[in-house]
């Protein structure tokens, strides 16, 4: 018996997004497939799997994924969905081998990867307000007619959803540079 | 790298070269260091890639030749790999020494 739920979880949500798969499998939903919003969940022993959202340091079809993939099948981690960089990973619970979330220099190169790739998508973002504002300024030294009027309607729109979207993400950034300050500091003591 | 520079090895790299002494491939290495220390050391997954990669580099171990890049890869350990365990194990030696002087 399957079911699919349709859900969305913004990117900087990937632990939220974790934490429900793994309650849903506690309550004996396995998620066997994902696509864009779409989970697919199939019935099975409560608690059988244990799933991890990952994100990996480059494309699924580079050379050095599909290495890091083989690996993980050989130690008994499947991969059951990707999307982007992003991968949903399970193993069973009973013989688990992710890393604990305490060990600090896992979570220092999570971070890392995480902060790379948020980085890159935020000047992403400043590029296109940028290419907007200009494409304003340009557009003003055009006499008024429909087609300006709506390029200027647009870029506006579209700068102002942007700068919008990175606004909403800074408490995000904020909490990823504590967590490494932490996860740095506990390396100071611990492995 | 020069082996008598100051290296501090990690407990998962010190295993896993000590594992490697024969050839194995990626889960049995998480079996082997498993069984040497008595189940305490629980190796996961990602740590043991991460080991693995950094000391392919530095040339501490190498992986035999398979027959294809898909198949499953063995390791074993090479001789600058060697040198380092030795190296290690010098300095174990220096701390289990002093602490036990100390403490006992």
């Amino acid at each position: 018996m399957t079911k699919t739920v349709r859900k969305l979880f913004f990117l900087w949500e990937y632990e939220k997004e974790e934490e429900w798969i793994n309650q849903m499998a506690r309550e004996g939903w396995m998620l066997i497939r994902t696509g864009f919003r779409k989970y697919v969940f199939e019935k099975g022993t409560p608690g059988k799997y244990t799933y991890r959202v990952e994100l990996l340091d480059k494309g699924m079809n580079s050379k050095e994924s599909n290495s890091y993939l083989i690996f993980l099948k050989e130690t008994g981690i499947e991969l059951v969905g990707e999307c982007n960089n992003w991968v949903y990973l399970r193993c069973k619970t009973a013989e688990c081998r992710f890393d604990p979330g305490d060990r600090p220099l896992y979570n220092l190169t999570h971070l890392l990867k995480l902060q790379e790739f948020f980085n890159t998508l935020r000047n992403l973002f400043v590029t296109c307000i940028a290419a907007c504002i200009v494409g304003i300024l340009i557009l003003e030294h055009f006499t008024p007619n429909p087609v300006v009027d709506f390029s200027k309607g647009f870029c506006t729109g579209f700068s102002m959803t942007m700068a919008f979207a990175i606004l909403l993400a800074t408490p995000f950034f904020r909490r990823i540079n504590n967590k490494v300050k932490v996860a740095i500091k506990e390396m100071y003591t611990r492995e | 790298m020069n082996p008598q520079d100051n290296i501090v090895l990690t407990e998962a790299v010190f295993y896993t070269l000590l594992a490697l002494y024969s050839p194995l491939h990626g889960y049995g290495i998480m079996q082997e260091t498993g069984k040497m220390s008595g189940g305490r050391l629980r190796l996961s997954a990602g740590t043991l890639y991460g080991a693995i990669s950094s000391m392919l580099e530095k040339g501490w171990i190498r992986a035999l030749p398979g027959e294809e890049e898909s198949r499953r890869k063995e390791y074993v350990i090479t001789d600058l790999g060697k040198c380092i365990a030795r190296t290690e194990l010098t300095r174990l030696r220096e701390l289990v020494e002093n602490g036990t002087k100390i403490i006992e």
